[in-house]
């Protein structure tokens, strides 16, 4: 078995014939910072043992809905099967940007990487924000 | 008269990104050799980051069974952050590690002075291992 590091020599997981439980993305994520420029929300939705995420942003004129994307998860280790990360990108044409999110104690942290490939001269540029379920509890 | 820029988001649109002195991102806190704080790791044990130009080169070394495991040097790509850190405008730098068997996105960023790297991690092989995401720590040499 290769590795590059000694955290990766393991045992894989057992597969069992229960599918990964993803439960623990799915919903309405809602951006922790009220004023932000950037995404509002995000509906992380399971279809088909796939999850797929729909992007809410915030434009100069109202939401603007980049559609649904399905994400790539990643586990916490190489011997899990428990969800951890996810990772996503969008092709706009003038701009790309990729997603990557971590959840961390119940709250993701969503790390945005936005490149332009437009005559714009915009510089290539991060965001990383927070985002807490919305449980409709109270 | 002004170009139509285009968006899918208000930040797309901040004037910063096009401002020049914004253009000139400082990485200098980034570059130099950079060891885990955490002295048990059995993941990333040293990353140096070098700067040629405008030309960035990341070098990680895993901790091996029986010794350090040298890392394909990868270049790393710039991005500002329109927020701001102590008064600067911060930096991150991404680069994808590659090697037969897996593959590496990283994302490289400083918080308070201590270096942040977060990795997703994908195998490329048939090993059954899971692809993952971990998060390590990592102080200046100096």
């Amino acid at each position: 078995m290769d590795f590059a590091q000694i955290c990766d020599l393991v045992e894989p997981p057992a597969r069992t014939e229960e599918p990964m439980n993803l439960s623990a993305f799915a919903g309405t994520w809602v951006n922790s910072n009220a004023d932000t420029m950037s995404i509002a929300r995000l509906v992380i939705s399971e279809s088909g043992g796939k999850l797929f995420l729909r992007v809410y942003a915030i434009g100069p004129e109202g939401v603007i809905d980049w559609g649904a994307r399905e994400i790539k998860i990643f586990t916490s280790s190489p011997s899990s099967r428990q969800p951890a990360g996810f990772t996503c990108g969008y092709d706009f044409d003038f701009a790309e940007t990729t997603l990557q999110g971590m959840i961390m104690k119940g709250l993701l942290v969503l790390a945005q990487f936005h490149s332009f490939k437009d005559e714009s001269r915009r510089a290539d540029y991060f965001v990383r924000e927070y985002f807490a379920l919305a449980h409709g509890r109270f | 008269m002004k170009p139509i820029l285009e968006f899918k988001q208000t930040s797309h649109l901040d004037p910063a990104l096009t401002d020049p002195k914004n253009r000139a991102l400082h990485a200098d806190k980034l570059i130099g050799r950079w060891l885990n704080t955490s002295r048990a790791t059995r993941g990333i044990a040293e990353c140096r980051i070098e700067q040629q130009g405008e030309l960035f080169n990341i070098s990680l070394i895993g901790v091996g069974a029986n010794g350090p495991i040298e890392w394909p040097r990868a270049a790393g790509r710039l991005l500002a952050n329109l927020d701001e850190e102590g008064g600067q405008r911060a930096v991150a730098l991404v680069a994808i590690f590659e090697f037969s068997f897996m593959k590496a996105e990283t994302y490289i960023r400083l918080n308070k002075g201590v270096l942040v790297i977060v990795l997703y991690l994908t195998f490329l092989d048939q090993s059954g291992r899971s692809n993952y995401v971990t998060r390590e720590f990592f102080y200046g040499e100096n």
